[in-house]
């Protein structure tokens, strides 16, 4: 067990490098020098020294990417280029929290619709019940979320236009404060979120319980003359879960990405938008810490649905 | 939205081994007796593929077989023609269309203009602007005056383009790498295995939304001098594409890997071994053939992927440049005007969802004919 994970972790940081690496160099071989087109028209060769000099890219770039690297590790993302005396950490760490909180709220929703949802999928096969359900569901999971968020966004514009109302189309209240006025735009990006990622847990835990009834056991459970509720309950459900667990940790990773059309067309200040901002803006030191940030949610995804896994379905220690 | 790169249902790479249809196979020679087993094994290649060319009337072969499942499929076969549909009307769409509707006086240049001019996706009416679907503009116009029909079958074009070159790159590589892994294993497999995670970490989409992001601009530069590409904002597709290949292979790569682990321990394989084959023609006369199906369902799943992610990316202003069109680029340009001209907005994103849907049923349809047994 403890090998196992041990392996995986090391497996791990060796995909941090890798994702790491690969950014670094995206950076590097940018075209344009960020610091000539800083300065701009006020070209001064000595001051153009000196900040190639204080962003360290005078550097061979093994030194660099290890100065990078090395940064990384102590929690420094380094210094942003289009906004200077602004470390990339203080520019990241207002938009973080915002998109957490989108992710948090979406994924709970999606768990708590979704999982039952394909459970009475399963359980009423090939009836009207799971053709409709079904059909929705490969619909919502077919469909590119900014389809969502833009037919999202045309409801509540002609809801507002025909009552009354005036919801909002765009933006985002505090973070993690739900009185009225806080609460009313986080609503609609929040469900058309979870809409997509519900779509994904139901189409799953439907196969995954469908392939748990045809086992042997549960024949024979039935076979013994137990309830049905137990069966469904004690004996199937437990074993149907294994898999989401794991699809459960991608999605801690995933949840950020996904939100990237939908922070864009709902205005969110989230991660998202502050990576796209800095790729307009040629910042790329920001644009490297979101890459970066984001490829180790995916990773740490891993690594928990990894254990999950394990402790949920002891079987796996074996491998 | 990334998820879906990764689908779940296809993670398993064991589906479509091919030994129980082998299996069905000699059963199915015996009992209809039209091939004598002894015909089958004195003819060279007879031992793994009794398919194609010397099969008689009553013995259909896998493909035959999975054709017949999938022409069966219904909703398979009417999403096949949509698509089809919307493959032929982009191609042949604008030259009809530039050629019906009478001459028009132009309030620009105060001259009269035919339909070439004013049905051509380029063009600017500046006092016709934000127009609902009429006889002169079938599908209305956009907020600079420009012929939505128009656009929009560009952007139809603008993305299957992408989907094809996406699958060329991502089919190519990911089998030859793929099978190479899969049947010598060492360091290819050992690389593979450790980029596809690096690649798997990225999430979706952001590697493409990296890439374009970086050296979009110097894309632009540098491909519009290319003749067919041209300067018309679509030289940053060659980029896009080369982006969406780069994170759709590696998955291509480790289904057609796991088939091809299958396939090496399959007995066809090691009497060809005995007879003195060699590794390179045990490749490709026997090993690749085998992936036929499993690659073909992989490639029209991944279809619909690289179609939302060229559509995202243009949304996010990092594909297809200002004069040229999208469907993303449409559903960018109109997001500003939601409320006051809903129709902009609701065109392109209806046909991308149609599309995207048709692909996902095909999809669908395709894997539950070529292999049957991942059906519930």
């Amino acid at each position: 067990m403890s090998q196992f994970l041990i392996k995986r972790f090391i497996g791990l940081i060796f995909v941090v490098i890798g994702v790491t690496f690969i950014t670094f160099l995206l950076g590097y071989f940018a075209p344009g020098d960020p610091i000539r087109g800083l300065l701009g028209n006020h070209f001064d060769p000595h001051l153009y020294a000196n900040l190639r000099h204080s962003y360290g890219l005078d550097l061979p770039w093994y030194q660099q990417y290890w100065n990078y690297l090395s940064g990384l590790f102590r929690g420094n993302f380094g210094y942003s280029f289009a906004q200077q005396n602004r470390s990339v950490w203080d520019i990241l760490k207002d938009g973080v929290p915002v998109s957490f909180e989108l992710g948090f709220w979406a994924l709970l929703l999606a768990l708590i619709a979704g999982v039952p949802l394909g459970i009475i999928s399963a359980l009423r096969a090939n009836t009207w019940v799971d053709t409709v359900n079904m059909g929705t569901m490969l619909i919502l999971y077919a469909l590119p979320a900014f389809v969502l968020a833009i037919f999202a966004q045309l409801f509540i514009v002609w809801i507002d236009t025909h009552s009354g109302l005036s919801w909002p189309v765009a933006g985002w209240g505090n973070v993690w404060q739900y009185d009225w006025n806080n609460l009313q735009p986080k609503i609609v990006p929040i469900l058309v979120f979870a809409a997509t990622e519900t779509a994904l847990y139901a189409r799953l835990a439907r196969n995954s319980m469908l392939e748990v009834l045809r086992q042997d056991y549960v024949r024979t459970a039935r076979a013994k003359g137990m309830r049905e509720r137990t069966v469904i309950y004690r004996h199937s459900l437990r074993n149907a879960m294994i898999p989401l667990v794991t699809i459960f940790g991608l999605s801690i990773g995933l949840l950020v990405t996904g939100a990237f059309f939908i922070e864009t067309i709902f205005n969110i200040p989230g991660i998202a938008q502050i990576s796209i901002t800095s790729i307009n803006a040629r910042d790329y030191p920001v644009m490297q810490a979101t890459v970066v940030l984001l490829a180790v949610a995916v990773v740490i995804g891993n690594l928990i649905s990894d254990i999950l896994y394990s402790v949920v379905d002891p079987r796996i220690k074996a491998s | 939205m990334d998820t879906k790169d990764h689908n779940p249902d296809l993670t398993n790479p064991g589906v479509m081994t091919p030994d129980t249809t082998m299996g069905n196979f000699a059963i199915g020679y015996e009992l209809d007796g039209t091939i004598t087993r002894d015909a089958h094994v004195t003819s060279p290649e007879g031992m793994e593929v009794p398919q194609g060319e010397q099969q008689t009337k009553k013995t259909a072969t896998p493909l035959q077989e999975s054709l017949r499942r999938l022409r069966r499929d219904k909703r398979a076969m009417i999403s096949l023609s949509v698509i089809l549909l919307f493959i032929l009307i982009p191609i042949f769409g604008p030259l009809i269309y530039q050629h019906i509707g009478g001459p028009y006086t132009s309030s620009v240049c105060n001259c009269q203009i035919g339909p070439n001019v004013y049905h051509n996706p380029y063009h600017q009416e500046l006092d016709r602007l934000d127009e609902l679907p009429s006889s002169q503009y079938w599908l209305g116009t956009d907020a600079i005056g420009r012929d939505s029909l128009a656009r929009l079958m560009q952007g139809m074009l603008v993305s299957f383009m992408v989907a094809i070159m996406v699958e060329i790159v991502d089919i190519g590589l990911g089998v030859s790498i793929g099978v190479l892994a899969g049947f010598y294993g060492g360091w290819i497999d050992q690389v593979l295995a450790r980029f596809t995670d690096i690649m798997f970490a990225f999430p979706g989409l952001l590697f493409a939304i990296l890439l374009t992001g970086i050296f979009g601009s110097q894309a632009d530069s540098a491909f519009s001098s290319i003749p067919i590409i041209g300067a018309n904002g679509n030289a940053r597709l060659i980029l896009v594409s080369l982006a969406l290949a780069i994170t759709a292979w590696p998955l291509m790569a480790r289904y057609v890997r796991g088939q091809s682990l299958q396939l090496k321990e399959q007995q066809f394989i090691e009497a060809a071994h005995t007879s003195g084959t060699s590794n390179t023609r045990i490749i490709w006369r026997h090993i690749t053939p085998n992936l036929f199906s499993i690659v073909v369902v992989a490639a029209t799943l991944n279809l619909s992927a690289t179609i939302i992610g060229e559509a995202g990316l243009s949304l996010l202003g990092l594909g297809v440049q200002a004069p040229g069109s999208s469907i993303g680029l449409m559903i960018s340009d109109a997001s500003g005007s939601i409320a006051v001209h809903p129709w902009e907005i609701i065109l392109p994103s209806l046909m991308l969802t149609i599309i995207v849907l048709a692909f996902c049923f095909l999809g669908d349809g395709m894997r539950d004919a070529f292999d049957p047994r991942s059906k519930d």
